[in-house]
């Protein structure tokens, strides 16, 4: 066990260490520098940096130096829980990515919980009525769900009800300079702004876990023990939910975990069409005006997410399915 | 062990909603407006999106960032729709020689935390400019300082002395901003200086609130304003996910539409629609260094027949552009020249001045809808004159770089600023060895005119506008003559808004955008 442990521990680091070298090559290696704006986009205006004014600034953040002496002092800096100060937005990377992650990390994990939770009850159902009208039915619904882009059925979302209805607020993470009187009715105006990105994010992902949990139950299913159970005259929601779903659930679990990095790319999309004030929309700009520091930065916490993710998914697998050791 | 699961996920959701608290308790600095609540007070919301902390040296290049920083900093000069207007320089005088400037400043003009505004202001923040270049940096020509020395007469007279006499220097200083000397003299690293002094100006908006991840401003209008009365009390810019969405459902006061939804609210007496001046536009710049068979005029003649600007400002703009001007300065602009030649799409006149020669070229790109849709149709009407074009399209920042380092053919780009000072034309089309000018501004690779620099050189230092004006319509024509590089359309948009919510919008004489003007919220007739 201890040996094993070493190695999944060296295996991590490794990978870790992989990452935050291609994170710090991969953004200097595109085209562009971070200086220079010689067009814009339509309408839009831009202010064009002299020579002079580009040199300044290079020497000021750094970058006139060679890149292995910047990879040196990333590193160091890394070390010491530095990620640096973005050179774009003006501020320490720290500050940007933390104000955004709440906002992000939540509507993440509360539309991968929503999709699983969905995807699984009505995976199970249609694994029971396998071929039956209900599986039919429901196969032939979350089919065409998931394979709509994320950006499509936002759009839908907030032309409909948003637009249209007026069910939901058009854009943001929080009424804008809003006062309220008590914390129920901000926590509630954050809840009525996070709903349609949610629901749009879980969507994505519904008809992932659908699938899965459907193909998991019908396999199970078919095992002596639920005859068994189904002969000692066991009623069908405590046949499905109790003895197979415990069964069926294996690779779900896994399921949830390994496609957080899926979802997190699902809301970077989901962030523009709604301006949600999160790590995704941040990450498209600063991709856009080559903020290196703050592309580093914004990667190297995704990396320690989904690296996490990772992890807890190997230990909860060894726990659930006694045949792994 | 179902229940272990079970623990996990509640322990998740938990984690989950003790973040988006945190996330509220983060927001939770807010302002309370309470003026007179005799009267209601005047709340404009706009667009919002992050653009930066507005001062004059963290907010974004990118972006309108630098006209949120404008609502707050003064300036000596104002650009009011005719031309530059007297602001915090109430007169001004220039000696014969062009080379010395002596400004008289407005008197009771107070900072935002109640200091007075003098003359020492304004020479600390010239001379902390040359020292800390501000993002939008007006005082330098061809990326130098052009700045000799700054003497405080009295509280309210500086003399200005300038390295040459050039005719754009006016300009430029009247444009640059005022900081105050108390607040900023302490700061030696202004990019990192984002505390609440360092948005205390002169000007007519006190920014009260700023909400970097959410993209959100708030400013609020400032009582002891020394000038014309702010007609807005709040003026607010918002997240927005769809601007038309927000307009329609009245989020927002004032947006920008296509021509596809104009009819919705042309004709409408609830809107008033205006469409923008032709300040914003697309070219295509010919590099002469890596194909010299571009030097040869005939054939750069040819591309502008064969190319049909009617067509694009058509099926392209959908209308809401106009036509580029061969002389480069369209047709908004103060000093446009209406008589310079105008290459009328012609194939057999292109094909006539090919005489049967077949060329290849490369066309780069950027990736907007609007440049595909184009290099398409150039692609289709140049095919036709014998001309084959390869498009290539890449993201903006990688066709950025390319121009900047001269990797391309040709190449086709979108920016604003064509209603800029006519020196623009200078750094757009004449070839100065010694310049450091900003990188977009080498020239058109390869191509040099000695009557074009000669005129360029002119316009520069001629301090008499008629004879300024005189020598810049010569140079469009020779430009348009010439035709090193071929404006292709400047885009004129339309905005909508409800005049009887607010009426005020105005544009500056140079820029397309009645939002960015500083006027468009105060009381001036």
């Amino acid at each position: 066990m201890g040996k094993g442990l070493l190695k999944k521990a060296s295996e991590y680091l490794i990978t870790f260490f992989i990452i935050i070298t291609l994170n710090f090559f991969i953004p200097r290696l595109m085209p562009g520098d971070p200086f220079t704006f010689l067009s814009s986009e339509e309408g839009q205006i831009t202010v064009t940096y002299t020579e002079e004014q580009i040199d300044k600034y290079k020497a000021y953040y750094g970058l006139d130096k060679p890149l292995f002496v910047q990879y040196a002092s990333y590193i160091t800096n890394l070390f010491k829980g530095n990620l640096g100060y973005s050179i774009y937005y003006n501020d320490s990377v720290v500050r940007i990515i933390g104000k955004r992650i709440p906002w992000t990390v939540s509507i993440v994990i509360i539309s991968i919980i929503l999709s699983c939770l969905v995807g699984t009850i009505l995976g199970s159902w249609s694994a029971w009525h396998r071929n039956g009208i209900p599986d039919k039915v429901i196969y032939a619904v979350m089919i065409p769900i998931s394979e709509i882009p994320s950006f499509l059925i936002g759009i839908l979302f907030l032309f409909i009800l948003a637009a249209k209805q007026g069910i939901f607020p058009l854009s943001g993470g929080i009424s804008t300079f809003a006062e309220y009187n008590n914390p129920a009715e901000k926590a509630v105006d954050i809840i009525h702004h996070a709903v349609l990105p949610v629901l749009t994010l879980s969507m994505t992902r519904l008809g992932e876990f659908y699938l899965l949990s459907r193909n998991s139950m019908v396999s199970v299913l078919s095992k002596d023990y639920i005859r068994t159970a189904k002969a000692k005259g066991l009623n069908k929601v405590r046949i499905i939910f109790r003895h197979a779903l415990k069964n069926a659930m294996l690779p779900i679990v896994t399921r949830v975990f390994l496609s957080l990095g899926a979802i997190f790319g699902g809301a970077i999309l989901v962030e523009n069409v709604f301006s949600y004030p999160g790590l995704g929309r941040l990450m498209r700009e600063a991709v856009m005006v080559r903020d290196y520091v703050l592309i580093q930065g914004i990667f190297i916490f995704m990396a320690v997410m989904v690296l996490t993710m990772n992890l807890l998914a190997d230990i909860l697998y060894v726990k659930l399915d006694p045949r792994v050791s | 062990m179902f229940w272990r699961i079970k623990n996990i996920i509640i322990a998740i959701v938990l984690a989950g909603l003790m973040l988006t608290e945190i996330a509220g308790c983060s927001n939770s600095e807010r302002t309370v407006n309470k003026d007179n609540e005799s009267s209601k007070p005047v709340v404009i919301s706009l667009e919002g999106g992050d653009w930066g902390y507005p001062t004059p040296f963290s907010h974004y290049s990118r972006g309108p960032g630098v006209f949120k920083m404008t609502l707050i900093f003064d300036s000596l000069l104002e650009r009011g729709e005719k031309g530059y207007i007297p602001w915090l320089a109430e007169k001004w005088d220039i000696s014969k020689d062009g080379l010395e400037y002596t400004f008289t400043l407005k008197e009771n003009v107070k900072w935002h935390d109640g200091e007075p505004m003098t003359a020492e202001d304004v020479k600390f923040s010239f001379e902390y400019f040359a020292k800390h270049p501000p993002v939008s940096n007006d005082l330098t020509v061809d990326g130098k300082s052009f700045i000799k020395s700054v003497e405080v007469v009295d509280a309210k007279t500086v003399h200005i002395k300038v390295e040459k006499p050039l005719a754009i220097i006016l300009g430029k200083i009247g444009n640059a901003r005022i900081i105050p000397k108390h607040i900023w003299e302490k700061v030696d690293d202004p990019r990192k200086f984002n505390t609440p002094e360092a948005v205390i100006g002169t000007g007519p908006f006190v920014l009260k609130d700023y909400r970097k991840e959410q993209g959100a401003y708030k400013y609020e209008a400032f009582k002891d304003f020394w000038g014309p009365k702010p007609k807005v009390d709040i003026l607010q810019f918002i997240p927005v996910s769809d601007s038309v969405l927000a307009f329609d459902k009245g989020e927002i006061d004032i947006t920008g539409i296509t021509p596809d939804i104009l009819s919705k609210y042309e004709g409408n007496r609830e809107y008033k629609v205006m469409k923008n001046p032709a300040f914003w536009g697309y070219r295509l710049i010919f590099n002469m260094e890596k194909r010299a068979e571009l030097k040869d005029k005939e054939i750069r003649k040819a591309f502008a027949y064969a190319i049909d600007k009617n067509e694009l400002v058509e099926k392209v703009a959908r209308k809401a552009a106009v036509p580029g001007s061969a002389g480069y300065l369209p047709v908004d602009h103060i000093w446009y020249n209406k008589g310079v030649k105008n290459y009328q799409f012609n194939i057999d006149k292109a094909k006539a001045l090919l005489k049967g020669r077949k060329m290849s070229f490369n066309l780069l790109i950027g990736n907007s809808n609007a440049e595909i849709r184009i290099a398409e149709l150039l692609k289709i009407s140049l095919a036709k004159a014998g001309i084959e074009i390869n498009v290539k399209s890449v993201d903006m920042k990688t066709r950025d770089a390319a121009v900047k380092k001269g990797n391309y053919e040709i190449v086709l780009t979108g920016h604003g600023g064509w209603g800029n000072d006519a020196d623009l034309l200078r750094t757009m089309y004449a070839k100065e060895k010694t310049s450091n000018q900003s990188p977009s501004a080498d020239g058109i690779p390869g191509y040099s005119n000695e009557q074009i620099n000669e005129l360029c050189k002119l316009q520069l230092i001629e301090m008499d506008p008629a004879k300024r004006k005189d020598i810049i319509f010569k140079l469009q024509e020779l430009i348009a003559e010439e035709i090193p590089q071929i404006p292709l359309y400047n885009t004129t948009g339309y905005i909508v808004y409800r005049p009887y919510k607010y009426d005020g919008w105005k544009y500056m004489f140079d820029h397309h955008e009645v939002t960015h003007n500083k006027l468009s919220y105060l009381d001036v007739k």
